[in-house]
């Protein structure tokens, strides 16, 4: 034990700049995915059939396959089979690929919650908006959208903490986040090798964040609590 | 002769196969209500929802102030962006109020006349002028619906017969020419229709023109200046009150006031 004692401030120094790359990568992943869903939940809803049967199989592909097989592709196929490597080099690279990934990939998730969202809002609320002249557009922000979110603030709430668990995954493509930070002190580093317990450590970053989040997303459950 | 405000001619409607309207054609003049009455399914609602250009007739023409806002056989009446516009002629209070539950009473009475008026080309100089307005003529109409104590009240904080008056100041503030009630006490408790059908019997005083659909006879007798009988789709028989209720014509009116005698809603 007291060697971990002696560890302890140089693994935590390099697992907080791995959990940083961490909260990046969520950060950016919810801040593209939130408006990207609701774009591919419009397109699933469309009724311009052709829209619809495409945006659905694109959802079907994303949600049908693992996130880490897309992350290989999405970071290696340009370069490697096209011979084209648009993502550049480096950890600026690495981010770029894997918040593609991340976005598309929890759009297509968040675009079926939208969508049901969407659905179980009554006719009535749509039609008590149309014969008040109001346009689609107003319809859909100023009386659907809150009432949709209301609604989705749960199964949000699953997805948003899985997604904190899975950033993790972007360790497959070698992106400096918390996991290839605490497996860095396996190989050796900062002097430190052969350690286990700080990759096993990591999980204390990921078990506090997801309170922290919990509680946010319960007081936002609560906030919308005023209507029924 | 006097211009009657609503022109309504020849209405056909089908949905897939059954045929809902057929051939409905009657008027109302200015500051008159006309109370349509009939049994379920006979397609009064859905006469409504045309009216209201939430349904698209197949066949017929919708005039208001000898203005043709709908003509089957005239594509231009049916651009989907001029349908906005055509609908501020009419107002619907609806059988569930359908009132916004993430606003309080006033805000539900101020929204689609906020957003009206942001369309108007003096709304950046005037904003604040324009919404203390709109806030005055809601807290009027509000209070005209006797709610004045209610207006911060969310819908689900309201009792149904408050939400209905909440509805019906909804549909007045955008001043419509023509009101239009679609069963606006089916879905209330018994002790809480008489205060939605006394605001209704006040509008009608102050010669507010309306069509009411309703199952209430003894109401619709006693506001409604002309009464139309719908029965599968067609228009049996209209005329006075007195005339539909004392005297009518038709066998199948007949039966369909006797259904009502003694139900206590005549």
């Amino acid at each position: 034990m007291g060697q971990i004692s002696e560890q302890l401030p140089i693994v935590v120094e390099s697992l907080n700049i791995g959990f940083l790359q961490t909260l990046k990568l969520f950060f950016v992943t919810l801040t593209g995915s939130f408006p990207l869903g609701l774009v591919i939940a419009f397109g699933s809803m469309s009724r311009f059939r052709p829209l619809s049967y495409l945006t659905k199989l694109i959802v079907w592909i994303i949600r049908g396959t693992p996130l880490m097989i897309q992350l290989l592709i999405i970071y290696y196929f340009p370069g490697l089979v096209l011979h084209n490597p648009i993502w550049g080099s480096g950890e600026a690279g690495r981010f770029l690929a894997a918040s593609v990934s991340f976005i598309f990939n929890y759009a297509c998730y968040f675009s079926e919650i939208y969508r049901g969202g969407i659905q179980s809002v009554p006719i009535g609320q749509e039609e008590a908006g149309l014969v008040l002249g109001m346009t689609k557009p107003q319809i859909f922000f100023k009386i659907t959208l809150l009432q949709m979110i209301k609604r989705i603030v749960p199964p949000m709430s699953n997805e948003i903490i899985t997604l904190v668990k899975d950033t993790s995954l972007a360790r497959i493509i070698a992106l400096q986040e918390i996991i290839w930070a605490g497996q860095a002190f396996m190989k050796g580093s900062h002097g430190i090798s052969g350690a286990i317990w700080p990759l096993f450590f990591t999980a204390v970053y990921y078990l506090i964040f997801n309170g922290i989040l919990t509680m946010l997303l319960g007081r936002l459950e609560k906030k919308l609590d005023y209507f029924r | 002769m006097i211009m009657p405000i609503l022109e309504v001619e020849h209405i056909c409607k089908s949905f897939h196969q059954t045929e809902v309207l057929k051939d409905i054609t009657f008027s109302l003049e200015k500051g008159q209500a006309v109370s349509i009455i009939g049994s379920s399914g006979s397609g009064k609602t859905t006469l409504l929802r045309c009216l209201n250009f939430l349904e698209t007739p197949d066949q017929g023409i919708i005039r208001v102030n000898s203005e043709t806002l709908f003509d089957a056989n005239d594509p231009s009446t049916r651009i989907e962006s001029a349908i906005r516009k055509k609908r501020l002629h009419f107002g619907l209070v609806f059988q569930s109020f359908h009132l916004f539950p993430q606003y309080t009473a006033l805000e539900n009475t101020m929204l689609a006349t906020e957003l009206l008026a942001k369309e108007r080309p003096d709304y950046k100089a005037k904003k604040k002028d324009i919404h203390e307005e709109i806030r005055a003529q809601a807290e009027a109409l509000l209070a005209q619906m006797g709610l004045e104590n209610r207006m911060d009240n969310y819908p689900h904080q309201l009792s149904g017969g408050q939400c209905q008056r909440v509805a019906i100041a909804r549909a007045l503030a955008l001043k419509p020419d023509i009101l239009c009630f679609d069963e606006p006490t089916s879905a209330l408790d018994p002790e809480l229709t008489g205060e939605v059908l006394r605001v209704i019997r006040n509008l009608a005083d102050g010669n507010t023109t309306m069509v009411i659909v309703t199952h209430e006879m003894a109401f619709a007798r006693d506001v409604a200046n002309h009464i139309i009988f719908m029965d599968d789709g067609v228009i049996v028989e209209q005329g006075a009150p007195s005339q539909i209720f004392g005297h009518p014509a038709e066998e199948r009116t007949r039966q369909f006031l006797k259904g009502y005698m003694g139900t206590g809603h005549f």
